[in-house]
């Protein structure tokens, strides 16, 4: 059963370091998503497992194997790229039975095997169209089937949904979790899209330049990021410069720029202790006493609407409200802010900077 | 700035009808976002009003003036492809300051728009830098500051941020519709995604297969869409199929075959039509067993991050879908027997599609 563990695996391409000291042990049967924007390494990660690239350091092993050395076609790998690759002369079907593996099956078991595969990702009845009256999202299905086919018990992904439309890609992600889980495959999915990377996922493993972040469920690391770049990746957050005033077991209490004292998390600070307050905009709300706040813009999200205010701190604010309440809030107004006293992070300020800290490249 | 309006206009390729007879005006000063799914002729309209497409049939006017027959330098209308192309022996800063139009204009205020525009698509680090040694998004994000320096009239946006990191996305939104509006430029803007669209465009117009479905601001087309296909597309919606047997001024009633009875809006369709009735996902609600003719079990529970994505497979009739808040997540479980229901309210009743709802439907 496959197990996938990279050991202090490195790589520099010249001057480059593209991953650096990773550790990464991903279980039996487990999804994993390799998460983080352009250029951070994750698809030299995945390479590396593949065998496309060797590290410059470290060992990959697989099922406890060293597999320095060994080629992609030894690895018993499934790899679905992001651009989708079938042969334009084939039907669907054909398409699935030209699998490496498949091929080499007699007649009769390949055309089994393709079929059970097409099926899997419900194109059954598409099976003698060709790639050229398929939808994007089919073909990216059709080439999903004929990696599966191949029997392989590992399956890397790259950005395996990206060069597909929106909302063709949620639906796809939901199959791709359906469909991996069923056939109770380990799969490694690179992404750069966090959503994305929340509902299919086990565990996230968030990089940037070269390292893992963060590494957790998706819930864990939208609830509870234990760094400051995670809780601004992960789904969208509001941070606030502040001054610890207190910390201890049952709450924070911080200091902001305007002199404004603002409840959060506990946590192991002294007093004078400059951090970062992150607080999502779900968890804001207007409330009677709170931070003094002029809206700066609205925006209609179909359920609710985001709010950006200004803090008299100069902090920016978004918040959400319910569509039905939308016409308690222009631009312009002044409006009071708040939230629970849970859900405020606390983190110590980034000596760089909270925006070099957060920065997306 | 001017108004762009599109009369009557029908391109057709070999085999495909990529523009079916459209008629759009863009105001003054305004953002639209022209969505649709891949395929449905897009950035065809977009080539038909910079100029590079000829229409077969139809007008194009700028501020009520016919431009059909001008050459795309004579209309002030600034195409962004997706393939656009960078100068590879430039900088940043020398492709972005690179049109005929800037060239005449001071240095002081060439060094300050630029600095401007560099900071706008976050590039002020690399304004020294070759496109080689930027990544697809920063490439993109330059081509984009150089197609607003040639300080067009109108700006024709196809995709610009499909390159982009998702992140990343949801940062530059904002902040190209605010410079935008800034400008006072009248842009239209070409997406798949129809997150982006409700938050960026003044109005959307909902294109598919070469035809305008809908036109109206987000809280339009996603409150009262005109059909089945906009309801889904636009917010996903879940989908109930009956025959109208009730209908007051207050309010329909729908059955199905099995005899169940749901609520929706007050419609004009006439009793015993076959109908089907969307509810947006974000406005289906989990109740109890008893309280509702749609019953099922929990199939799958999805964390999103701000709510919590439920299915629930309906005896008989298929899969519902609902948005929970996360803090009311702890409730429910795979394999707990729910029912489903909304708010009359928000449902709302369509004739049923002539080709089948799944026709209707599809994205893709």
């Amino acid at each position: 059963m496959p197990l996938v563990e990279l050991k202090n695996v490195s790589k520099r391409f010249g001057k480059v370091v593209a991953s650096s000291n990773i550790n990464l042990r991903i279980e039996d049967g487990e999804y994993i998503t390799i998460l983080g924007p352009s250029g951070c390494g994750k698809t030299t990660l995945i390479r590396m497992i593949a065998g496309i690239l060797e590290p410059s350091e470290g060992q990959v092993l697989i099922d406890g194997k060293d597999m320095i050395g060994t080629p992609i076609e030894e690895r018993d790998i499934g790899y679905v790229f992001q651009n989708i690759a079938l042969f334009p002369h084939l039907n669907a079907l054909e398409n699935v039975s030209y699998g490496p593996i498949v091929k080499n099956l007699t007649e009769g078991e390949r055309h089994n095997v393709s079929n059970q595969y097409l099926n899997l990702v419900n194109l059954l009845d598409r099976m003698k169209m060709f790639p050229s009256d398929l939808s994007g999202g089919e073909q990216q299905k059709v080439a999903l089937a004929r990696t599966l086919a191949s029997g392989s018990k590992l399956l890397l992904l790259d950005e395996p949904l990206s060069a597909l439309d929106a909302r063709v890609r949620v639906d796809l992600r939901y199959e791709l979790r359906r469909i991996t889980k069923n056939l109770g495959l380990t799969v490694l999915h690179v992404t750069h899209d966090q959503e994305e990377a929340m509902t299919v996922s086990d565990r996230i493993v968030l990089m940037r330049r070269g390292r893992i972040v963060e590494s957790d469920t998706p819930e864990m690391m939208y609830r509870a990021p234990k760094e400051l770049f995670t809780a601004n990746f992960i789904g969208e957050t509001n941070l606030l410069d502040g001054v610890v005033v207190s910390s201890g077991i049952e709450r924070s209490l911080i200091e902001l720029r305007d002199g404004s004292i603002v409840e959060a998390q506990p946590g192991e600070f002294d007093p004078g202790d400059l951090v970062v307050i992150s607080v999502r905009p779900e968890n804001v709300r207007a409330t009677d006493e709170g931070l003094n706040s002029t809206i700066r813009s609205i925006s209609f999200m179909g359920t609710y609407l985001r709010i950006t205010a200004e803090a008299d701190s100069e902090d920016i604010l978004g918040f959400d409200v319910h569509v039905a309440r939308g016409m308690d809030f222009n631009v312009g107004d002044t409006v009071s802010l708040g939230w629970v006293m849970e859900s405020a992070l606390v983190y110590p300020k980034p000596p760089g900077g909270i925006a070099e800290a957060v920065k997306l490249e | 700035m001017p108004s762009v309006t599109l009369l009557g206009i029908v391109k057709r390729y070999s085999d495909v009808t990529a523009a079916n007879g459209l008629n759009l005006t863009v105001n003054d000063g305004e953002y639209l976002c022209l969505l649709g799914p891949t395929g449905a002729g897009k950035t065809t309209v977009l080539r038909i009003i910079a100029g590079l497409t000829t229409p077969d049939q139809g007008r194009v006017l700028f501020d009520g003036r016919d431009v059909t027959s001008l050459d795309p330098e004579e209309r002030s209308a600034v195409l962004l492809s997706q393939t656009y192309c960078l100068f590879p022996t430039m900088t940043v800063a020398d492709n972005v300051l690179f049109g005929p139009e800037i060239r005449e204009i001071p240095e002081a205020d060439k060094e300050q728009m630029l600095v401007s525009l560099l900071d706008m698509v976050r590039l002020s680090e690399r304004a020294n830098s070759y496109p080689k040694e930027l990544s697809g998004g920063m490439q993109q994000r330059c081509a984009l500051a150089r197609a607003i320096a040639t300080s067009p009239d109108v700006l024709l946006l196809d995709e610009p941020l499909r390159a982009l990191d998702a992140r990343l996305r949801i940062d530059l939104r904002r902040e190209l519709k605010s410079l935008a509006r800034t400008l006072g430029l009248t842009v239209i803007h070409v997406t798949h995604d129809q997150d982006e669209a409700l938050v960026m465009a003044d109005r959307i117009a909902i294109l598919r297969a070469g035809k305008i479905l809908q036109v109206g601001t987000p809280a339009e087309v996603f409150n009262e869409p005109e059909s089945p296909f906009v309801a889904n597309f636009v917010g996903q919606s879940n989908f109930f199929t009956g025959k109208l047997v009730n209908s007051t001024p207050t309010g329909a009633e729908i059955e199905d075959d099995d005899g169940r009875r749901v609520r929706a809006r007050a419609t004009s369709l006439p009793i015993g039509s076959k109908v089907v009735l969307a509810v947006k996902v974000g406005q289906t609600h989990i109740l109890k067993r008893e309280v509702t003719p749609l019953k099922g079990r929990i199939e799958r529970i999805l964390f999103e991050g701000r709510v919590v994505h439920v299915d629930v497979d309906i005896e008989g009739v298929g899969r519902f879908s609902s948005k929970i808040p996360v803090r009311r997540r702890g409730r429910y479980n795979v394999g707990d027997e729910v029912g489903i229901g909304w708010n009359r309210n928000k449902a709302k009743i369509f004739p049923y599609p002539e080709n089948g709802l799944e026709d209707e439907l599809k994205v893709d």
